[in-house]
């Protein structure tokens, strides 16, 4: 690893475990190998979203040529976003993109990782079915993303409802999560979610 | 890129820490409006990326950065750093302004040249002086210089080969040159254009020679002593064509007529400082060309030229 990139790193590494949103709980990062080429991030849901009192892991790969090109990231923790893909965990944010600038650091981007979550850009979306209902259907969006916190992040709203429909699937042999991606998909439609997940 | 922060005595303020590689500003520059500042490798390497200040995004251009203000230079320089060869166990703390002119002369500096002392006398760096063995490094030292003798044995042959080749060919071509001279009269002309131009080229060659002592002319050469200057006018590249010629010319008996007698000699002694004389390497002669001397009269000159041997007198 570049000894740029290893410098900045640690010393960014430092900056987040000392600031205040640490303090907070409202962010951590940790580290995966002993060259700092990967580490391990974790954000909190924000307040007021429907990501709130959840925990998302992220997987943060340091390239070689840090910081003169972002780093790689995306969530391991399953999230319904629209910025988010639900698949892969592939995020779309300017910042990690075209618009990263040298300056920025682990801390600005697992903050700004934390204000995506509670400011969707639909217009822009990673995942164009999450973004569809995003638009189309704001209230069945909130309920699946709460319930998606629930099952992946440890968020505390139950959704009974929801549950029951997946427990019904997966008694007829679909894999859980398979259920759970269907269902959100259509609006928790049982029948055109059965439709889809058996045809 | 910048002084790792952990090498400097005390706390560094967050103004003299670069944004891109976090490290104490090395050579600093800065952005034009902002004020941003950064060392000078980090932000040269990311505006060859992208035109922006790191900071604020705000479009720059690598012509529009300039030095930082002398107050953030002076900071800088005040900072006390470790000496770089700190974990080769140098414990020098310096102002940072003094580094370099430490880094130069560090005596724990494990790259610093040191001669051998056992008796080889190379010169290597410090830290490959312990595993350092004379006769292994010499034999090395023998075994690429004869590589390159050996390379250069063979590019000698070579040339010799194609030199030898050259000059068949040459030889070749004058025979052919000769053969149709005889045959064609435009040719002729041509061959006897080319064989004047030889001699201009040759004579060009020579160096002019000052004749000291008229007197020591010798008017008639004796056979080994026109043996001599022969071989050695064939030596210096004399044009075949006109060596013959010009061994005839060197006995009185075949000067002009301002020159065949000793009396005329004596007459026309004054005209000889006109002569353009020029050496016969390493003897006492001199080769007045005709084409040297197209001012002379022919009372005074033949073609194609006179070879005067001295006693002595030439400079």
């Amino acid at each position: 690893m570049a000894n740029i990139a290893a410098q900045r790193i640690k010393r960014e590494f430092k900056e987040v475990i000392k600031s205040e949103e640490v303090a907070k709980c409202a962010i951590k990062v940790e580290l995966v190998n002993d060259n700092y080429t990967e580490l391990k991030g974790e954000i909190a849901g924000p307040p007021d979203t429907p990501y709130e009192g959840g925990n998302f892991i992220l997987e943060i790969k340091v390239p070689e040529t840090y910081p003169f090109n972002p780093p790689k990231v995306r969530f391991i923790t399953k999230i319904w976003h629209p910025n988010i893909s639900s698949v892969t965990g592939a995020i779309c944010l300017d910042i990690l993109k075209d618009q990263w600038a040298a300056a920025m650091t682990l801390r600005t981007v697992l903050l700004s990782l934390q204000a995506l979550l509670s400011a969707a850009e639909p217009d822009d979306p990673q995942d164009a079915v999450v973004a569809k209902q995003f638009k189309e259907n704001a209230e069945m969006f909130h309920l699946t993303a709460c319930h998606w916190t629930n099952i992946y992040a440890g968020g505390p709203s139950v959704n009974k409802d929801f549950d029951d429909k997946i427990k019904k699937l997966v008694e007829m042999g679909v894999d859980e999560h398979e259920a759970r991606v269907a269902l959100s998909s259509y609006n928790w439609d049982m029948e055109r979610a059965t439709e889809q997940l058996f045809s | 890129m910048g002084f790792e922060i952990t090498r400097f005595q005390g706390d560094v303020d967050e103004e003299l820490v670069c944004p891109i590689c976090s490290g104490v500003l090395e050579d600093p520059l800065q952005a034009p409006v902002c004020e941003h500042a950064f060392c000078r490798s980090c932000i040269q390497e990311w505006i060859s990326r992208q035109p922006t200040c790191p900071v604020d995004r705000q479009h720059i251009t690598s012509v529009q950065l300039r030095p930082v203000p002398r107050i953030l230079r002076n900071l800088l320089a005040r900072l006390c750093i470790n000496c770089d060869n700190a974990e080769y166990g140098c414990t020098r703390v310096l102002k940072l302004d003094t580094l370099t002119t430490h880094l130069e002369e560090c005596e724990h500096n494990p790259k610093r040249l040191l001669p051998c002392e056992q008796g080889c006398g190379l010169v290597i760096p410090k830290d490959e002086l312990k595993d350092h063995n004379c006769i292994k490094e010499l034999r090395a030292l023998i075994q690429t210089q004869q590589h390159k003798l050996n390379d250069f044995q063979q590019e000698l042959a070579e040339q010799r080969f194609t030199m030898v080749e050259q000059k068949r060919e040459l030889q070749l071509l004058k025979d052919f040159m000769k053969a149709m001279r005889i045959s064609n009269p435009a040719m002729r002309a041509i061959a006897d254009q080319m064989e004047r131009d030889e001699v201009l080229r040759w004579s060009n060659t020579l160096i002019r020679a000052r004749v000291t002592r008229w007197g020591g002319m010798i008017s008639t050469p004796d056979e080994i002593l026109q043996r001599m200057i022969k071989r050695t006018l064939s030596e210096c590249g004399c044009p075949a064509h006109i060596l013959d010629d010009l061994m005839e010319n060197c006995h009185e008996r075949r000067w002009p007529p301002g020159l065949c007698s000793l009396e005329t000699r004596q007459t026309n002694r004054r005209l000889y400082e006109n002569y353009v004389c020029k050496r016969i390497p390493g003897k006492q002669a001199v080769l007045v060309l005709h084409c040297d001397n197209e001012h002379m009269s022919e009372e005074m000159m033949v073609e194609p030229g006179l070879v005067m041997i001295f006693a002595h007198g030439i400079e």
